[in-house]
This record gives structure tokens, sequence and C-alpha cells, in this order.
């Protein structure tokens, strides 16, 4: 049982290697990433809208959301028209397997663009993160929630263009409903409880508390509780999805 | 070389070692289409194994659920003695599978789809480049190996299809129109690996739009037609049942408005026309081509040539499909647009 998973987690990797490879690392991938989050907080300050003590948390947290889930629903979906999806279905592999695969990809390519963001803006903004090792685990929990959201998008959709369309459909609202500019606490009460059914909501969240508190502190560790219950939710649901769009 | 390169990965135990795929009662349906109709057959260890079928049969459907890629409405496959739904990864463990298009990475290069697809297949790491590297030359690619594979020409993107399935020495390959759309000479290779890989002990499940390739490669044919097999033999066998009909090939010095004409004739079940010849379906030769003489003097023709035929495995294909002279010559013709496509 045990090798069988630790087989499973080593050709996930092997897949995730090849995405890397093939799909990611390419320089209009990060652009389009950064050029979205940056243009938003751009938008917003310019309205006057903008608290610069939030703004470092939000707009790493929104970097990873675009970058992870706009690659997510090409890499899966392009496999599928181009084929090569079905050289990993005939493979020895769980669907889950192929899954996981894809999602670490984005994983590690959501931790270089968070990277790329998070601690460059911090010093800019002169912004002290008073817990990096905090940062960097809500750093690692957003990404993997984003690339399991990425991927529910790609399961479903059948061509690149319709995929995008619903990775915006499920990403935008939330730019808006996730506290990702302002405060959540300033939200009428409604709002706030549609906030909470947001991944984004729980990675900003995580990412304020990491700046600001030196010390873990219990909503830290509800939130990255409810982004990892997101991951697993979102990897279960992509395999279904899957499943039944391939069978 | 192939030899040395091979030692079949396939068999679960000694009692199993006589069958490669079993297949019962497999049915596929999606909504209210019913794609495969409750088949059945079985394919022996070490056969090559011809499956044939007009477009739409579901060939591609049954294909699909004998590697795991669709799961069966009802029915069962084993594969490797291994139920291919509940123990699926252990089947594909053993199982190679050439799709109908080259699915190879286009964005990397041979080496690398050759060392991922080991990967993949689970191929230790010390064994993943002596493999890698004696496909490639076994397949004339380890000059290109560093190139991009999205620059390779079809051919070459076929072979490294078929290399990248080979990896892992599988004990069965599943080949789906393996010279679909490729020049004479890349074809040629491919059929005389495919005769190389089965005299080694590779169980072969092919299918091909080309009935003459199955013919000369296949031990065994089944041929399947709206969803359901209509028979499983051997190809002369299945010539044989299509014998009661004899054959003559007669061509005239002009062919206009004939072929209803030799239809009507005494002794003629069917009249196909074939470019400038008719082929007549007759009880019997030596009665038909006395009449045949008396009706070009009849009508002023002029014989250019006659001969008799013995049934062709496509012939025995038209008459078991039932499909119509027009139907089989589209279904050639698509597999010759493939060809000029490469």
């Amino acid at each position: 049982m045990v090798k069988a998973w630790a087989d499973s987690l080593i050709k996930a990797f092997y897949i995730a290697k090849k995405d890397a490879k093939v799909y990611y690392f390419k320089a209009p991938n990060f652009t389009y990433g950064l050029l979205i989050p940056v243009s938003l907080y751009l938008a917003f300050s310019m309205a006057g809208e903008i608290n610069s003590k939030l703004i470092v948390a939000g707009l790493s947290s929104l970097v990873i959301l675009f970058g992870t889930t706009s690659i997510e629903a090409v890499a899966v979906v392009l496999e599928k028209q181009t084929g090569t999806f079905e050289r990993l279905l005939v493979a020895p592999l769980s669907l889950f397997t192929i899954v996981l695969g894809k999602a670490l990809a984005g994983f590690f390519f959501g931790l270089i663009l968070a990277a790329v963001v998070l601690f460059p803006l911090a010093a800019v903004s002169g912004t002290v993160v008073m817990n990096p090792l905090l940062a960097v685990i809500a750093i690692a929990f957003t990404s993997m929630a984003f690339s399991a959201l990425g991927i529910v998008a790609s399961a479903y959709a059948k061509w690149v263009p319709e995929a995008q369309m619903l990775s915006n459909f499920l990403r935008f609202p939330m730019v808006f409903l996730s506290g990702t500019f302002t405060a959540l606490e300033v939200f009428p009460s409604q709002l706030q409880v549609v906030a909470r059914f947001l991944p984004l909501t729980y990675s900003v969240e995580a990412l304020r508390s990491s700046i600001a508190e030196p010390a873990v502190t219990y909503t830290y560790i509800l939130d990255i509780a409810a982004l990892a219950l997101f991951t697993i939710v979102l990897l279960a649901l992509s395999t279904k999805i899957l499943e039944k769009r391939i069978t | 070389m192939l030899s040395r390169i091979w030692s079949v990965n396939c068999v679960r135990n000694e009692h199993e070692m006589e069958i490669a795929i079993a297949v019962y009662d497999l049915t596929k349906q999606y909504g209210k289409i019913l794609a495969v109709d409750n088949i059945s057959f079985t394919v022996n260890q070490g056969e090559v194994f011809g499956f044939l079928g007009p477009n739409g049969a579901g060939k591609t459907t049954t294909i699909r659920m004998l590697t795991g890629q669709t799961k069966p409405t009802s029915g069962t496959v084993t594969v490797a003695g291994y139920d291919v739904v509940r123990e699926s990864i252990k089947a594909k463990e053993r199982v190679g599978v050439v799709p109908e298009v080259s699915n190879i990475y286009d964005e990397m290069s041979a080496w690398d789809n050759l060392v991922f697809a080991a990967q993949l297949y689970g191929v230790a790491k010390n064994e993943r480049e002596k493999r890698a590297k004696e496909l490639l030359e076994l397949f004339g690619l380890y000059e290109r190996r560093t190139g991009r594979a999205g620059n390779f020409s079809k051919g070459m993107k076929r072979r490294l299809t078929i290399a990248a399935a080979l990896i892992h020495k599988p004990g069965i390959l599943f080949l789906d129109e393996p010279t679909s759309g490729l020049d004479v000479q890349s074809s040629r290779m491919i059929r005389n690996l495919t005769k190389d890989l089965n005299k080694n002990g590779t169980t072969i499940f092919l299918t091909t739009h080309y009935i003459e390739e199955a013919d000369q490669l296949c031990q065994r044919v089944a041929i399947i037609n709206k969803g359901k097999i209509v028979a499983v033999d051997n190809p002369e066998k299945l010539k044989a049942s299509v014998e009661k009909h004899q054959i003559v090939e007669v061509s005239f010095d002009q062919t206009q408005n004939l072929e209803h004409e030799l239809a009507s004739l005494k002794y003629v079940s069917k009249v196909v026309q074939v470019g400038d010849k008719f082929r007549l379906h007759v009880r019997s030769t030596s009665e038909a081509v006395p009449l045949l003489v008396d009706f070009a003097r009849e009508n002023g023709l002029k014989i250019v040539s006659i001969d008799t035929l013995n049934p062709s495995l496509e012939d025995a294909f038209v008459e078991m499909t039932g499909l119509s002279p027009e139907v089989m010559a589209t279904e050639k013709e698509q597999g010759k647009k493939a060809v000029s496509l490469g």
C-alpha cells in the first residue's frame, strides 16, 4: 500500500516535471500571471481604495491565483486536444495521480511567482514580514489550492477558450469578494458569509497573518486548514469530472 | 537486435499464458447510442489479431475499453490475466498502446519523450537510458535524439510513438492504424517490425483500414459491424466462407453503362466496377465465361482481359459487414487520403 502511494507520488512528480518543461516556465506565462494582478492593483490604487498594509498579501495571493489557474487550464485541455493526454491515460497510473501531477506543476509555478512578488514588494513598500516561514507555508498551500481550482476548469472544458472562460468565471468574483485589496470587515455581512466559501479569502488572511504576527495564530491555522480542505475537495472533484468526461 | 533488447513483460502465470486478451459480453452505451453490443472474443498469447470494421462500427470504443481508457457499461475484459477495470494499473503495465494519431510531446526531444514514457511505466533508472538508446537506434532516430519532436516528419513521429509504446517491453501491443498516412517506406518498416515483435513473442492487437495489411500480418481476424462481432477466424477461413461466390474479372474496350446489363446476365449475382474492370460474382466461372464471350459479341464489344479471382479478405469483409461497394470504396478512399497526407 505504502509502496503504491510512493510509486504514485513519484510518477506525479514526473508528470509535474514534464509539464514544467513543456508548458510552464516560459516568459509569457510569468507575464500573464503578473500582468492582471498588477493591473487590478493599479486600478484600485488610482481610485484611492488601497490600504498599503493590505496590498502585499492581496497582490501576492492574486498573482498565485492568476498564474496557476491560467497555466493549469491550458495544460490539461491542451493535452486533451493534442492527444498526449491519452499517453497518460494508457500508462499505469490512476486518474488521481495524473491530476496530482498536474497540480504539483502548478504548485511549483505558484511558488516561484509568489517569490517574485511577495518579498520584493514587501521590501519596496517597507512592509516587514514578521514570520517568513509562515508566509512561505501560506504561499505553498495557496499554490496547491489554486492549482487544483485551475484543474477543475480544465477538466470540465473541451478546448482552451472554454477553460479560460471557466477560470475567469471562478476567479474574478473571488478578486472582489475575498477582501484582496480591502479588509473583509468592511464588507456587508452577507458578502462576508459568501467570502468564507472562497479559497482566496483564506489565502489573503493567512498571508496577512504571517506578515503581521510573529507567531502562529488560531486564524492562521484555520486558514491553512481551509486551504488544505479546498485542495483535497478540488482535486477529488477534478478527478471525478475527468473520469466522467473521458469515459 | 530486436531479439536482444526484447524480453516480453506479459504473463501473470502459466495457466493464463495461452490467453492474452479475453473479452466477455462487453457492452458500451453512450446515452441512447449502443456503441458496442455484447461482444466476446479472445486473443491468444503470441498471435497477431486483426480487428476490422467499417467507420463507426465500434472499433475505437472497443480499443478504448481494452486499454483501460473507457469503462465498459457491462461485461469484462482481462488483459494478461488482469481485469482492466479492477486491476487497471497491473493490466496497463503489461500493455503498449500506439494510438491512431501519434501522440508524442512535440515540445520535447525524442530522447526526453522516451525517458518520460519510461518513467511513467516505472522502468528502473539505470535501464531507462539504455532502452531509449536501443529503441532510437532500432527506429533510425538516434541521430535526431536531441531534436524537437515537433519538427519530425509524420513517419518519424509515428516511429517515435511506437518506440515510446515499447519502452517497457510490453507483452501485448495495441496498434491502432499503425501505417495510416505513412509513406511506403515507413509503412513497410512498421509492418516488418510488427512481424519481428510477434516473432519475439509479443501479442499484437491490430486495427487497420488496409484489409490487405491485416491479411498479410494477422493470424486471426475479428470483424465488427454496428457494434457486434460478425466473425472471428483466420483470414483463409474467412475467405473460404465467401467462396460460394466465384469471381470473374473482365474488362472491355468500353465501360459505359455495362454494369446494369452485366448484372442481368444469368448466373451473375453481383457486379462491382473497379476502375475499368467489372467484378462479377457468379455461381460458377465455367458457366459464366462463355456467357461473357457471347455478351461481348452481341454488344459489339472486345474483351480486353478476363480473369478468375479467388475471394479476398476484403470480399469476406464486404460480405460480412453488408457494406455496399460504394461505401467500401469510400472507406478505402479515406485510407488512401490518409496516405497522401503523409
